[in-house]
């Protein structure tokens, strides 16, 4: 009996804690310091980032709201609401970025949501918020397809719908959202390329972990990473190529490559946490302390790894402070009825040991964790 | 054992002698703890109506809200009841549900409206029969079977579209299964209480529900007393997989698409639902109308917590500091 109440116990406290799966961040800048023989370089960019719906990127730089602008919004009294897709530093820095700005804009923050990646919760999400009659609504649509229903009530309510990375199926920019707000995708995925080529000297051996999963963010940072370094750096070899569909056993996956592969100079996985973590993990299990590892979004086991000069070289990541900003603007430009650019990006960043602090403060607005902190000594 | 008390009150004959007596025997017959799960779901009910009465939260939209959203969670709910009831458990039910909505999408835009809903729940019939068979003929139990099933279904979810959401644009469907009404009621509410009744009516009132709850009390007497345990077990395995389907089509007709990771957060909410509710997570005992309610409070914690603006982390922290509540007041054994 006792037992009984103790799994029911355990299954409803496991059902309740979020999983919490890839991350999303990414951006453009220069790179940071060299960690391995030669310095970061930028290589030609062979593609560039496109909206879901193939729009041209607009940098979030762009976006400006003038001193009568703000007091307009602030005489609105609005409210919002965030919906999103996952909790993660990411989100929580994107959070940041959107409250701080929404401060500044008078417009009070009255519902945050997080729906673990499931499509129907985050169609329960949105409607329950909706209760709240928010004038503004942040969201990262979990599957364009999936999601879409719940996000037209929201439209027909009136309530201006700013989007992170991924667009409802169906929707158009100005009529059914304001804009979509992402990474510079094609330029996190470039600077990865460069973060890893350069670690290993621009020759050698690596094996790719991209994500298999119809995910149009991990997909276009996949794909520049893989074509770049296929299009500028012809002495490096793709010798393994390994879906991960399910990021949680990304270290099963590593183990079985590197058993194949024991000489890889390299390795590229598709997101930091929990992936990379994993792949990092079965590094370490096989004692393995040669191969470098790049990654995307920072993360604080991968950069402690990285800050004590361990097999993680590189982690590029976005500006994710700057892209909640830009979603709080964007949210501003649909309450004054103006027309925002369509598909706007904020920039990737490369942050090795030698910028690590610089990087911290420039992606998440924050200084890097204490374990970083004292890794990096 | 003996067939448990909600049973035997139900259907021991009346003494008419003194109907006095009769009425002191019936109330100290009834179990209090038996009742809690209704005063936890009314303390909650009456705690977020007074807290958050300037959000939104009493409006007839935001309650309907609640029991939209825990349609398909109650509807497997009732499976799960069976499943539990008969001494098994059911943990592929998440991965049916992914299963189901992406075959009955697939198949409702390659063939048809009544192929489509054939496939999804057929989907759930065949997976209920390898469970169910895995479980009454090799003597399987059914925690490791239901286990490798949600593992395989769960693959071939993913597979059979190669990762691809698939979009339900069949209005007919979309509105039978989630987002039409029928009058003023949503059809999703409909299907709860249509599910819900007909498995109280089956669980309490037909030879069936008594043959599940004495198979899972002890399955050697059931067995001597002619009760054929294993066509039981088969059978809600079976129905407890069929559900997990209809919960399918109720997602795919709410989102009007299906994709791989439909329910993958279902399987542990409802299994709280059910056991919050007031059923024995190793059988003998069960309440198909306190899932219901078990469920109800889940969708209303998640509801209430949303609207009272707390962060997404502090929503976790305050379910799980709530859901410890109810658990105390609605499991706690009696001293002996």
């Amino acid at each position: 009996m006792r037992t009984n109440r103790l799994v029911a116990a355990c299954a409803t406290a496991a059902a309740l804690l979020g999983l919490a799966a890839c991350g999303g961040s990414s951006s453009n800048g220069s790179g940071g310091g060299s960690a391995g023989p030669t310095p970061i370089k930028s290589s030609k960019t062979v593609g560039r980032t496109t909206g879901p719906n193939g729009e041209k990127a607009t940098p979030t730089s762009a976006l400006k709201l003038s001193a009568a602008d703000i007091a307009k919004v602030k005489s609105g009294h609005y409210t919002a609401a965030l919906t999103w897709h996952q909790s993660s530093d990411f989100v929580t820095a994107v959070t940041a970025g959107a409250r701080d700005e929404f401060a500044k804009l008078g417009i009070t923050v009255t519902a945050t949501t997080n729906a673990n990646f499931d499509a129907g919760k985050q169609k329960n999400d949105i409607e329950t918020v909706m209760a709240k009659k928010p004038d503004v609504m942040l969201s990262l649509p979990v599957d364009p397809v999936a999601t879409a229903s719940a996000y037209k009530s929201v439209t027909r309510a009136g309530t201006k719908l700013v989007l992170l990375s991924n667009v409802p199926k169906g929707f158009v920019q100005g009529r059914d959202y304001v804009t979509v707000v992402t990474d510079d995708l094609f330029q996190m995925g470039k600077h990865a390329a460069d973060a890893l080529a350069a670690s290993i000297g621009d020759k050698g051996k690596i094996a790719y972990f991209f994500h298999d999963a119809s995910y149009y963010v991990t997909n276009q940072r996949d794909q520049a990473f893989k074509k770049t370094i296929e299009a500028n750096y012809p002495n490096i070899k793709l010798v393994a190529q390994q879906g991960i569909a399910d990021p949680n056993k990304a270290q099963d996956q590593a183990n079985a490559i590197l058993t194949k592969n024991p000489n890889l100079d390299g390795v590229y996985v598709t997101f930091s946490q929990p992936p990379a973590e994993g792949v990092l993990s079965a590094l370490r299990n096989n004692g393995n302390t040669k191969t470098k590892l790049v990654s995307l979004d920072l993360d604080e086991p991968l950069t402690v790894d990285m800050a004590r000069g361990g097999n993680v070289s590189g982690i590029v990541s976005d500006k994710a402070y700057e892209l909640g900003q830009a979603m709080a603007m964007s949210a501003a430009y649909g309450l004054l009825d103006r027309k925002a650019p369509p598909f706007l990006v904020a920039p990737a960043i490369t942050i090795t040991k030698d910028n690590l602090a610089h990087g911290y403060e420039e992606s998440l607005h924050q200084a890097p964790p204490k374990a970083v902190a004292e890794a990096a000594k | 054992m003996s067939v448990p008390p909600t049973i035997e009150t139900e259907r021991a004959p009346a003494v008419r002698t003194d109907p006095t007596r009769s009425v002191r025997v019936r109330l100290r017959a009834i179990d209090p703890r038996a009742y809690v799960v209704y005063l936890a779901f009314l303390l909650i009910l009456v705690f977020f109506a007074a807290t958050l009465s300037n959000d939104g939260f009493l409006t007839s939209a935001n309650l309907l809200n609640i029991l939209k959203q825990t349609a398909p969670i109650s509807v497997m709910a009732v499976g799960m009841v069976f499943v539990l009831s008969a001494g098994e458990i059911d943990l592929s039910i998440g991965s049916v549900v992914a299963l189901s909505a992406l075959v009955a999408a697939v198949v409702l835009r390659d063939v048809g409206l009544v192929a489509g809903i054939a496939a999804g729940l057929g989907t759930g019939v065949v997976v209920g029969a390898v469970n169910g068979l895995f479980v009454t003929v090799l003597r399987l139990p059914s925690f490791l079977v239901t286990l490798a099933t949600m593992g395989l279904v769960g693959g071939l979810a993913r597979s059979i579209t190669n990762l691809e959401s698939v979009a339900v644009t069949d209005q007919t469907f979309a509105n039978a299964f989630g987002s039409g009404d029928v009058g003023p009621l949503p059809s999703l509410i409909l299907w709860t209480l249509g599910v819900v009744l007909v498995g109280h009516f089956v669980y309490r009132h037909r030879r069936f529900g008594a043959h599940v709850l004495a198979a899972g009390d002890n399955a050697a007497a059931a067995r001597v007393t002619g009760i054929r345990v294993n066509r039981v077990k088969l059978a809600v395995l079976v129905g407890s997989a069929t559900l997990a389907a209809l919960a399918g089509l109720l997602y795919a007709g709410r989102l009007q698409g299906a994709n791989y990771n439909l329910g993958s957060s279902d399987l542990l909410l409802v299994i709280a639902a059910v056991v919050i509710g007031g059923t024995r997570l190793f059988g003998g005992s069960g309440t198909v109308v306190g899932a219901l309610v078990g469920s109800l409070i889940m969708g209303m914690l998640n509801n209430g917590l949303i609207l009272m603006g707390l962060s997404s982390s502090e929503q976790l922290i305050a379910q799980g500091v709530l859901l410890l509540l109810a658990i105390s007041l609605t499991l706690r054994e009696p001293k002996a």
